[in-house]
């Protein structure tokens, strides 16, 4: 045993080492090619050539400028933002609750009522956008800001229960029994204690549920208007007519806003406590 | 902790029985009441719809599907969304597993970066990501100038609106997905099972072959049935990259819907992509409750 132990691993991992080198590459060139479209996108951005030319020909914020001219993206932004911030805070408040209800339930009817809860988010998002339309034209909500809200909570719900479902089932319920114990009414034990244990769960659900609707095309260009557009429909429908850098423009504006946004994520909360 | 409240003993065992409960039944029904009124009336509305509407009157109510299934133009459509989703699943699979098998077993401290690598795109939308392919494959993009310069291709040619460009798209916005899949179950694969086989005589690829991949079937499956969803679900790959060369279910519903504007055939449509939608829930639902592993 001693004097095989150490000839056996010496030629075992000579000859894995080139296999694994060959994968690491591999894996190097995979993080490539997924980097390279949003790489070339921010590139173009600042490029003075109004077609799409590599190498970019020069330095420009011209595109920059070009957003802030353009009105509807602007205007786009707005809504978007709106429609994002708004969605997830009702979702939120349909959703928690419930999720607190079903997390410690051992019943069959609490397990489909979960899933029930967990469903938008299986139906593609194109059929979900149409079918809510026609239903809503016939309350004559059709395309409305309040059309595009419902149709946003909707697809946020799932997010923010399945996360809180998940934080709420890892926490013993021995904390808030404590609470109960030593006196606290059911709001008090809610509010100190339910609420701030759970919270990584609403946090991540939402910060999910936001960046989703901020990219919700399928959904949102059903209830397109000129004020109900979010961003993704201008987008599109400038890219149809036009094709110029300021399409990647407002493309890096956007993922400089999502940054931002789990930044700011990051410094309220911190992420490592929202990934695990 | 149980033991450290003030009555333990006689209250101990119920307790520990049921849980305390913070919140009631009553707390479930405003979000019940939201979906149903929101989620689950307006597809059904759409079921009656695709039944009733436009010549589904007057041709009888399964005028709709009936065209779309016999018709040469739609049931070509609808080969093409399954050859597409089942394509790029196919590729995501082949592309994404070696990822997958590398962050697991020899990524070490690298893998939390890896991790970031493939959630950071997230952050962006998919229109600029699809975009970007636009702008490497277009007559004087990147890869297009790489490509000729190194001399593989004779022309400056626009590389986009191909069903290439659409499969490169698909593959870049989804492989992360399957990638992931697949190290949630790799992880909890026992790497002394691969270690015993090499001991005892296997070669590196029979160990692969033999033990790997088949342990890690569930997080393929997972994986699969999640991009191929992911892909029937999608349209602004093949609309932006496709150059009209590749019309999948959920493009041609966005096409009538802006053109056509024929309510009945696009809620028809709709209910056959949810469908499809529905089997491939069906099955993963069947995979995961065989093995046991938690999503």
């Amino acid at each position: 045993m001693t004097a095989l132990a150490p000839a056996l691993p010496v030629r075992r991992r000579r000859r894995v080492r080139y296999g694994v080198i060959a994968l690491a590459l591999y894996v190097l060139m995979f993080l490539g090619f997924i980097a390279a479209p949003i790489v070339s996108v921010v590139a173009v951005s600042f490029s003075t050539a109004s077609f799409i030319a590599f190498p970019i020909p020069g330095f420009t914020l011209r595109w920059y400028w070009r957003i802030l001219e353009y009105r509807p993206f602007v205007d786009a932004l707005i809504v978007s933002g709106e429609v994002a911030v708004l969605s997830t805070l009702f979702g939120t408040l349909l959703g928690v609750p419930a999720a607190l209800a079903l997390a410690r339930s051992r019943a069959t009817a609490a397990a489909i009522v979960s899933n029930f809860l967990l469903a938008p988010v299986t139906v593609p998002a194109i059929v979900l956008g149409f079918a809510l339309l026609y239903f809503l034209s016939s309350l004559s909500l059709g395309i409305s800001l309040t059309a595009l809200l419902i149709a946003h909570t909707v697809a946020g719900i799932p997010y923010i229960v399945r996360t809180v479902l998940s934080v709420y089932r890892s926490i013993p319920p021995d904390l808030e029994e404590a609470a109960a114990i030593l006196g606290a009414s059911r709001w008090q034990t809610l509010l100190h204690t339910t609420l701030p244990l759970v919270r990584p769960g609403v946090f991540a659900g939402g910060l999910f549920a936001i960046l989703t609707s901020l990219d919700n095309l399928p959904l949102s260009f059903f209830f397109g208007s000129a004020n109900t557009n979010t961003l993704p429909v201008v987008m599109l429908s400038y890219m149809e007519n036009q094709f110029d850098p300021s399409i990647a423009a407002v493309s890096t504006v956007q993922m400089l806003i999502a940054i931002v946004v789990l930044l700011i994520a990051d410094r309220v909360y911190g992420i490592e406590k929202l990934t695990s | 902790m149980t033991a450290a409240t003030p009555q333990a003993g006689l209250d101990a065992k119920p307790r520990r029985n049921r849980p305390y409960r913070l919140a009631g039944p009553s707390w479930i029904i405003p979000v019940l009441l939201f979906l149903a009124f929101f989620f689950v009336i307006p597809l059904g509305a759409n079921i009656l719809r695709s039944l009733q509407a436009g010549q589904a009157a007057t041709n009888g109510p399964l005028f709709y599907y009936i065209k779309l299934m016999t018709d040469a133009y739609y049931g070509g459509v609808m080969v093409e969304t399954l050859k597409v989703a089942a394509i790029s699943t196919v590729l995501c699979l082949i592309v994404g597993y070696p990822v997958a098998y590398f962050m697991v077993r020899f990524a070490g401290r690298w893998n939390a970066i890896i991790v970031f690598l493939l959630i950071a795109p997230l952050l962006t939308s998919i229109i600029m990501r699809t975009f970007g392919w636009r702008v490497l494959l277009a007559r004087r993009g990147a890869l297009t100038t790489l490509l000729f310069d190194w001399g593989v291709i004779a022309h400056p040619i626009s590389l986009a609106d191909e069903p290439f460009a659409v499969y490169l798209g698909l593959v870049h916005v989804l492989a992360p997905f399957m990638i992931l899949s697949i190290t949630a179950v790799l992880q909890k694969v026992d790497v002394r099972l691969e270690e015993s086989a090499r001991v005892l005589g296997a070669s590196a690829l029979g160990t692969f072959f033999r033990i790997t991949l088949p342990l890690s079937l569930d997080g393929i499956a997972t994986g699969c049935i999640l991009v191929f969803v992911l892909t029937t679900g999608s349209f602004l790959t093949m609309l932006l990259l496709g150059g009209g060369k590749v019309t999948t279910l959920s493009l041609l519903i966005y096409q009538q819907f802006n053109v056509a504007q024929d309510t009945g055939f696009a809620a028809a449509m709709g209910n056959l992509l949810l469908f499809i939608g529905l089997i491939c829930l069906a099955l993963q639902a069947k995979f995961l409750r065989r093995s046991g592993v938690k999503s």
